[in-house]
């Protein structure tokens, strides 16, 4: 099956400082991989290199197509858009609406037509159940609403990766378990799913893939009894 | 409730855009002024310059039918300005006016002479030129004397090239104080949004995009600064007109237009240039930086 993500000998840098080296890391179309590992093992930081967000300047690293160690900084917006982005503490624009949220990310990729911007957002709204809430500002949104959003915001150009750093960080583990629920069945429907997470009772119970940031390394956990749980804080 | 939380969002947009747009109506009025300043400091040196003068005094027999005569050819001068012919008797009343006390009941005659009292165009109001038309004049021979204060020529022409200075050097100073201000009240309000930008960012936005909404606010708020501060500009024009136009004459409306226009392009450039290069500044800096 085809990569979405590949890395190569790859050493994860913030700033200065060396977080991870020796990263090799495959990721294939529809695949859902958890990245685990203690506050500052460089989970974080790994994402932020996949979506561009820090160089990588060690190391070779292919992310939908786009290769990581040469791309040029007017590149960056056309991978992003290839990429859906769900943050822990949502990001999402403080100053619109959820619709014009949502409105804001497809004008910026390039959808002109008025109907269809329209039909694409009631339609990703539809996919998080909140169809009826566009007309609320983010605010107004409880966490799992908010996070609902953002996920409904990274569905809309139809993603082929979707990064989700700590997504049910700020939440309660009823609306987490939802969250849960729509990242696997948006790897269901063939798109990559990175999630990082300190949420030890959804790994267990939403088993997938599996890889630990641990020492300045990142290794694959074979099953989900070798994780070391007190260990992960 | 939701649809009163989002006036009340927009009513907060609203009330700081009024904020920035005040401030930088007030900026580029200041500007104006320096404008109006630079545009009346000539106009208030040739004031100043053609109210110095000099005095021609006349030979006591000259018949006033010459004395009139010699007026017109020196009203045909290009260097005159305007005369005014001041009769010995004439001169006997101001002088006792002056003096306080009858002095012709004392001397029993009227010791004075005729005279003309001529002011000269600016450019000429200066004792190198006096000097020239005193050899002139001196030709004459109805004239006796021609009398001028050296001194407060030569006083009046060095205060007003140090004035002239030290306002161009005042008006640089408020010019780089009003693109500071106006540059820190855009860069205050963009880095309110730092965070909005990188999100826009995050989400596959480019560049350009990202610029465009804030670029086009710029310019929007640019023209209204503009047209209000061009609007306080006038009402103060009017009212020293009004007051004062003696001093203050605002005649020339072609250079009124260049003034105001100016105004206005200088309140978009400026507001476009600051806007650009704080986005700028947030769309290339790492997002840790955003956090000092």
């Amino acid at each position: 099956m085809e990569s979405s993500i590949h890395f190569q000998d790859a050493s994860i840098f913030q700033s200065d400082n060396l977080i991870l080296s020796d990263v090799n890391l495959d990721v294939k179309k529809g695949e859902f991989i958890y990245l685990i590992g203690k506050v500052g093992s460089g989970k974080t930081s790994l994402i932020k290199t996949i979506n561009a967000e820090l160089p990588l300047n060690e190391g070779t690293a292919t992310v939908a197509g786009f290769h990581l160690e040469k791309i040029k900084s007017k590149q960056v917006p056309k991978l992003r858009r290839k990429l859906g982005i769900v943050f822990q503490d949502f990001q999402l624009l403080i100053d619109r609406t959820v619709f014009e949220n949502l409105q804001f990310v497809l004008k910026a990729t390039g959808w002109k037509s008025k109907t269809d911007i329209s039909s694409r957002i009631n339609e990703v709204l539809e996919k998080v159940e909140l169809n009826f809430k566009g007309y609320k500002m983010p605010h107004q949104l409880s966490g799992g609403e908010q996070q609902r959003v953002v996920i409904a915001r990274a569905l809309l150009n139809d993603p082929e990766i979707i990064l989700a750093d700590e997504p049910t960080g700020n939440l309660d583990s009823e609306t987490s378990d939802g969250i849960m629920k729509i990242l696997h069945e948006i790897s269901a429907n063939g798109r990559a799913v990175v999630m990082a997470t300190h949420n030890l009772s959804l790994v267990k119970k939403y088993q997938a893939r599996t890889l630990k940031c641990e020492k300045g390394k990142l290794t694959e956990i074979k099953q989900t009894s070798e994780i070391d749980f007190t260990n992960l804080y | 409730m939701a649809r009163k939380e989002q006036t009340n969002t927009r009513r907060r947009l609203r009330s700081a855009y009024i904020t920035s747009t005040i401030s930088i109506s007030l900026v580029l009025f200041m500007l104006g002024l320096i404008g109006l300043l630079l545009l009346n400091t000539k106009r208030l040196s040739d004031y100043v310059k053609e109210n110095i003068g000099f005095t021609i005094f006349l030979n006591d027999d000259v018949k006033e039918a010459d004395i009139l005569h010699l007026q017109k050819t020196l009203d045909a001068k290009h260097y005159v300005k305007e005369t005014k012919y001041i009769t010995k008797e004439q001169a006997a009343i101001d002088f006792q006016e002056e003096l306080g006390e009858d002095f012709i009941e004392v001397l029993e005659f009227n010791p004075l002479t005729p005279s003309i009292d001529v002011k000269l165009y600016a450019e000429y109001a200066n004792t190198d030129s006096i000097s020239k038309i005193e050899v002139e004049f001196q030709k004459f021979a109805q004239i006796k004397e021609v009398a001028y204060q050296e001194s407060l020529i030569h006083l009046v022409n060095e205060n007003i090239r140090k004035i002239s200075l030290v306002i161009l050097i005042f008006s640089g100073l408020l010019f780089l104080i009003a693109v500071a201000l106006v540059n820190n009240t855009i860069r205050l309000s963009i880095y309110s949004k730092r965070f909005l930008i990188r999100t826009m960012q995050l989400v596959g936005a480019n560049n350009g995009f990202i610029r465009k909404p804030f670029l086009y606010k710029s310019l929007i708020l640019g023209s209204l600064g503009a047209f209000f501060a061009i609007l306080i500009l006038s009402g103060l024009i009017f009212t020293a007109q009004k007051n004062f136009s003696e001093i203050v004459s605002f005649k020339d409306y072609k250079l009124l237009t260049f003034l105001f226009l100016l105004i206005f392009i200088i309140g978009i450039v400026i507001n476009w240039i600051s806007t650009y290069t704080a986005v700028s500044k947030y769309l290339n800096i790492k997002t840790d930086q955003l956090y000092n």
